[in-house]
């Protein structure tokens, strides 16, 4: 019998919201083993086999194909792969998860409000401190496809995995790209995001793999549960 | 390699593009993404000044979003050599001959002057500070157009008196102690005071409506080389310009490149790196791929470590995009 994949959050806030959301649209998320288990069920669809995974591997997953729906934040299909925008469908925001990834400057940076700031005191940056601007991030991808676009070339990222706000007084970068909701830590770090610092917006989504092996059979059990979910994929 | 120095030298957008692997001491390596590099390190720390010539042929690496990760790239790199212009000459002779090779008989070149969009610049009636960063956009189109349009805009935006450089700079750092960011390691108060000031003055001494209008006139240049030259010359006589130089040594290369009708002239062509120099070319293929780019690059070796400029141009070829063009 063919099978659909759908991946939840495995833990946290988000595991609790995506399963509030299921149940308002009439289906619960059974997760039998308690939180150490890693496998749960759809009630009345037997044909769907519910894993709960981390977000960033949900993210991943979905754009290798190897499994169907998930839900996981918009940041992460970005971030994840620079096709992986391309490789999903995103079938319905789920208005929750909200947050940024925004460029975020020292506030005492009072000459550079805007992007085009950030390029021209890149561009000689170089040649005043000898070494390149550091953009201390755990969003590669995005900021690279960003600071492209910005016309920002001189610069190099300090991969950051955690308290990323903390680089620029710990001296390990100068500028940071992070994500934020309320802009809360930024500020209590003394950081300040750029007018149009905003890279992108992320939530949580409902997001549908273009990659997995989509049989007629597996085509319309997938329709029929995002129908119920009144979400929707252009194909 | 390491991969330090391919970021150090061609930043993240280049970075991307290599395949990396970590060594057991956290060292980070790439597979060879190219010739340069590796050739002109290894010149200079031979000891630069002797003129210097050198050929590749061999696999690189890439990440590409076509065509496998591994390919073929054939190069020429004439370094310190007498005479740049001849110089060059010698690597679109090659690249000719390259192209004759794979039988590619009606290649599409495209020329762009780096050295004389330089040239202009520096002549062009603005405010001095503006011109690096009319510079630093030079070859990213949506950029520099985005830089024309505020530029455009600046005279109608309304001012607040600004404090003095003694205040700011105490502000500053104040705001810097506060944070706990250094005073010394990243941009100093100095520094940060010192632009925002240039900045309010540079956002009241506006450029003329009529330089960015030739500006734009200049950028938009682009079709058969003689006769964008030939506007280009029309344009300089109009402003009172002297583009002699430059426009010499573009004319002289054309007439090495023989049939000129296969070789256009874009006045906004120019690779994003800042080591370019002179004269920049590439080869495209039926589907606007390069077939093979190069160009001068003075000022790539004082990049990676000579004490002066040195004179540099070459060439690399898509081996594996040549076979394919002339493939039937």
């Amino acid at each position: 019998m063919s099978e659909l994949t759908l991946a939840v959050p495995s833990k946290g806030r988000l595991e609790e919201l995506t399963r509030d959301w299921f149940a308002q649209n009439g289906l619960t998320i059974f997760r039998p083993g308690g939180p150490r288990s890693y496998l749960g069920a759809l009630d009345g669809h037997p044909e769907v086999t519910v894993r709960f995974f981390p977000a960033g591997e949900i993210a991943r997953e979905l754009i290798r194909g190897t499994i169907d729906l998930g839900v996981t934040g918009t940041d992460l299909i970005h971030e994840t792969a620079e096709t992986g925008p391309q490789s999903v469908d995103f079938a319905k925001p789920l208005g929750f998860g909200a947050a940024d990834v925004v460029v975020a400057v020292p506030s005492s940076w009072i000459d550079v409000t805007h992007m085009h700031d950030l390029a021209d005191v890149a561009s000689d940056f170089r040649s005043r401190h000898g070494r390149w601007l550091r953009v201390a991030t755990k969003y590669i991808t995005i900021t690279r496809q960003h600071f492209a676009r910005a016309g920002i070339a001189e610069y190099r990222i300090v991969e950051s995995l955690g308290a990323t706000e903390a680089a620029p007084a710990s001296g390990v970068a100068d500028i940071i790209v992070d994500i934020t909701s309320t802009g809360s830590t930024l500020t209590a770090n003394a950081l300040r995001i750029l007018e149009d610092g905003v890279m992108l917006k992320s939530q949580a989504n409902l997001i549908v793999s273009r990659t997995a092996n989509w049989t007629p059979d597996r085509q319309a059990q997938r329709d029929r549960l995002l129908a119920k979910l009144n979400a929707s994929i252009k194909l | 390699m390491p991969a330090d120095p391919y970021f150090d030298l061609a930043g993240e957008e280049f970075g991307r593009r290599l395949m990396l692997t970590t060594a057991t001491t956290g060292q980070e390596y790439c597979l060879r993404p190219e010739y340069t590099l590796p050739i002109v390190t290894d010149y200079i720390s031979n000891g630069v000044g002797q003129p210097a010539a050198f050929a590749y042929f061999g696999p690189i690496f890439r990440q590409r979003q076509d065509g496998p990760a591994e390919f073929e790239q054939a190069g020429l790199e004439l370094l310190a050599q007498p005479d740049g212009d001849v110089a060059l000459d010698q690597v679109l002779t090659f690249a000719r001959a390259a192209l004759d090779l794979y039988a590619v008989s009606v290649p599409n070149i495209r020329l762009g002057g780096v050295g004389l969009f330089e040239t202009l610049l520096v002549q062009l009636d603005m405010p001095d500070p503006w011109r690096p960063r009319i510079r630093h956009r030079f070859g990213h189109t949506e950029a520099l157009e985005r830089l024309l349009v505020r530029l455009a805009a600046a005279p109608n935006l309304e001012r607040t008196p600004q404090p003095g450089y003694d205040a700011l700079l105490t502000e500053i750092t104040e705001q810097m102690v506060d944070a706990g960011i250094s005073l010394s390691q990243g941009r100093t108060p100095d520094e940060i005071a010192a632009r925002y000031l240039e900045q309010q003055a540079l956002d009241a001494e506006h450029v003329p409506a009529a330089t960015l209008a030739l500006l734009r006139d200049y950028l938009a240049i682009s079709g058969p080389a003689l006769q964008a030259l030939t506007r280009i010359e029309q344009l300089a006589h109009q402003h009172g310009l002297d583009l002699a130089t430059p426009l010499r040594a573009l004319r002289r290369h054309l007439n090495e490149l023989g049939n000129s009708s296969e070789v256009s002239f874009d006045a906004s062509f120019s690779p994003r790196l800042d080591y370019y120099t002179g004269v920049v070319f590439e080869v495209l293929g039926r589907g606007g791929q390069a077939l093979v780019s190069g160009g001068q690059y003075d000022r790539l070796l004082e990049r990676l470590g000579a004490t002066a400029p040195i004179a540099a141009s070459g060439c690399a070829i898509w081996v594996d995009r040549l076979e394919a063009e002339c493939a039937p």
